[in-house]
């Protein structure tokens, strides 16, 4: 059957069917506030019923029927399997290995998928300090995929971010700093990485070196637009075309179902 | 030893001296001793040093008054309410507090560590990143790792390489043995047995890890009843030396079972915080202008509350509008 594709939809919608999309079915999903809690709800109600949640305050497969303000909120215990707290999500869940997916977002990126929560400028004479990491950079360093939701500004598509809080593909191996892959850092803790980047113009992912490329577009935007809103030289030649658009079916739910307040979908 | 002796909240707060080394109860802006926090900037205390797995609201109260001379964390903000920690970041830029970031899985790793009783517990979370540069150590570049004061380690970390199953390196995170854990409970028994409902975030930890514990509880219930399901307790009454019967004290933080998060005011607070000025005439309002916890509920109405309160099936209001629709 053909898909019955939206034709009038937001950009924060787009976001967040893309990202959804990004979730097999049966993913143990790690997921921090916002846009990734939508992302792994509406999956959960289309394309990857049997996946579950983890939310770093200490809620595990809960079934929220009231869309969670932040991870920390009762709604999201309700129906859990378990209400424990940070020591099971981090240790119990995510350190032992049963994290596929961590949603994530960040403030600003790089060519390797280092990305930056903490400082602009040199974190010693900070310009301004943003939240700081929370959780993002530990579900980050050892979930097997990672999926980042952006904002897309050239400033904040960085050849070097200004701290990176969490790990991308290449990165300082301390005390040295030198430069590495990230496999070397993680030796046999390695189990993954940044997999895809989803912002409000396209969908990247990252070659075998760990560099992000451009995969799919969004509709109304060229390759060429997002290589203009990088900094660093963004490959679009392996750009497959344009990302899919949302269905109908997947705008309803958003807005009837796992937003019907209005939270982040006003 | 033996049972928690119990106080006003103005004789807890006096408990804590300048310079103390504190954690909090809750996550972000769930469960915090907010009144405690209100009492501490009403009484004036100076250069705490906080321990905190995560901050938020309770956070920017103590930043915004200058209590804070350290702060050793992962996070603040307000959620969904505030995007920012305004008062802390205006002091980290400022210089007048030091600010040691971690992640947030290892700043759980430093409270376990200092619950359990152990030195050091090993992460791989968050390997590779700045929180691990030398160079951003900031309690050692203001000469505080030199042992003189015995709750600061004398390394932010450790790298080791595991000798037992060759599995390559591996981080060695220091304990957090803070003077105080100052926790929110939604129940205490009367022999100070501590229930909180729903998640526990790192309150089971921080009660654990802290040489002395002030309960500031929602409700006194006996004894004998919170010992009926001793499976949904999370400390004994010997671990908890103080305890305050406090109503409505986590506000305008949410607590499960009890009341929601008040979006409005955090929104309020969040929007005063972005400049000095404006978070004073915030706290001439809401924290010097009520000498009491009782005058600041007064101040905010039973309506108002009323809208907060915690539907007791769900957990959380179900009443209170969150969104446009």
């Amino acid at each position: 059957m053909a898909k019955n594709y939206a034709t009038n939809y937001k950009p924060n919608d787009l976001l967040a069917v893309a990202s959804a999309r990004e979730v097999n079915d049966g993913d143990v999903v790690f997921a921090g506030t916002g846009l990734p809690m939508l992302a792994i709800m509406l999956a959960q109600k289309t394309t990857a019923p049997n996946s579950v949640c983890i939310y770093e305050a200490g809620s595990v497969d809960g079934r929220p029927v009231d869309l969670p303000a932040s991870v920390g909120d009762a709604r999201c215990a309700w129906q859990a399997s378990v209400a424990a707290g940070l020591t099971e999500a981090f240790y119990g869940q995510l350190h032992s290995g049963y994290v596929d997916l961590g949603f994530l977002g960040g403030a600003e990126i790089d060519q390797y998928g280092n990305v930056n929560t903490t400082v602009v400028g040199d974190y010693s004479a900070p310009k301004k300090r943003f939240t700081g990491s929370g959780g993002n950079p530990d579900i980050n360093s050892l979930a097997r995929r990672t999926v980042f939701i952006m904002v897309q500004e050239k400033r904040r598509f960085k050849e070097h971010v200004d701290y990176i809080t969490s790990p991308g593909w290449r990165l300082p191996k301390w005390p040295s700093g030198e430069f590495v892959h990230r496999k070397e850092v993680y030796g046999k803790f390695f189990q993954g990485g940044p997999s895809a980047v989803i912002t409000n113009m396209g969908v990247f992912r990252f070659d075998d070196d760990g560099i992000m490329y451009l995969d799919t577009v969004h509709p109304g935007f060229t390759a060429e637009q997002v290589k203009d809103n990088c900094l660093f030289d963004l490959n679009i030649s392996r750009c497959q075309g344009e990302t899919e658009r949302p269905t109908v079916e997947e705008i309803e739910l958003l807005y009837n179902e796992v937003d019907k307040e209005g939270i982040f979908l006003p | 030893m033996g049972k928690p002796q119990k106080v006003t909240l103005k004789e807890a707060a006096a408990l804590i001296n300048d310079g103390d080394f504190l954690t909090f109860s809750g996550f972000t802006i769930w469960r915090r001793p907010m009144a405690f926090c209100y009492e501490m900037v009403r009484q004036g205390k100076k250069n705490l040093h906080l321990f905190e797995v995560n901050g938020g609201t309770h956070t920017e109260v103590l930043a915004g008054a200058g209590c804070i001379g350290i702060w050793e964390s992962c996070w603040v903000g307000h959620e969904l309410y505030g995007k920012l920690g305004e008062a802390l970041a205006a002091g980290q830029i400022d210089g007048s507090i030091i600010v040691e970031d971690y992640s947030h899985g290892q700043a759980v790793a430093r409270l376990l560590a200092g619950a359990y009783g152990l030195p050091f517990i090993p992460t791989a979370l968050s390997m590779g990143t700045d929180i691990l540069n030398p160079k951003y150590d900031n309690l050692k570049k203001a000469g505080l790792r030199d042992g003189s004061n015995p709750k600061i380690p004398l390394k932010k970390y450790d790298i080791v390489h595991d000798t037992l199953y060759d599995k390559g390196e591996i981080l060695l995170i220091p304990a957090a043995n803070p003077d105080w854990a100052v926790i929110y409970a939604s129940q205490i028994g009367t022999e100070g047995t501590v229930r909180v409902f729903s998640q526990r975030y790192v309150d089971v930890e921080a009660i654990k890890a802290a040489d002395k514990v002030i309960v500031i509880a929602e409700e006194v219930v006996p004894e004998e009843y919170i010992r009926q399901e001793p499976d949904r307790n999370i400390a004994p009454g010997y671990a908890v030396d103080y305890v305050v019967e406090l109503p409505w004290a986590a506000h305008p933080t949410g607590s499960q079972f009890n009341y929601d998060v008040d979006a409005d005011f955090m929104r309020a607070f969040y929007q005063a915080s972005k400049s000095k000025d404006g978070y004073k005439k915030w706290a001439d309002e809401w924290v010097y202008g009520v000498d009491s916890h009782e005058a600041y509920l007064e101040k905010l109405g039973v309506n108002h509350l009323q809208n907060l309160r915690a539907n007791t099936v769900m957990g959380y209001s179900t009443t209170m509008k969150r969104g446009t629709r």
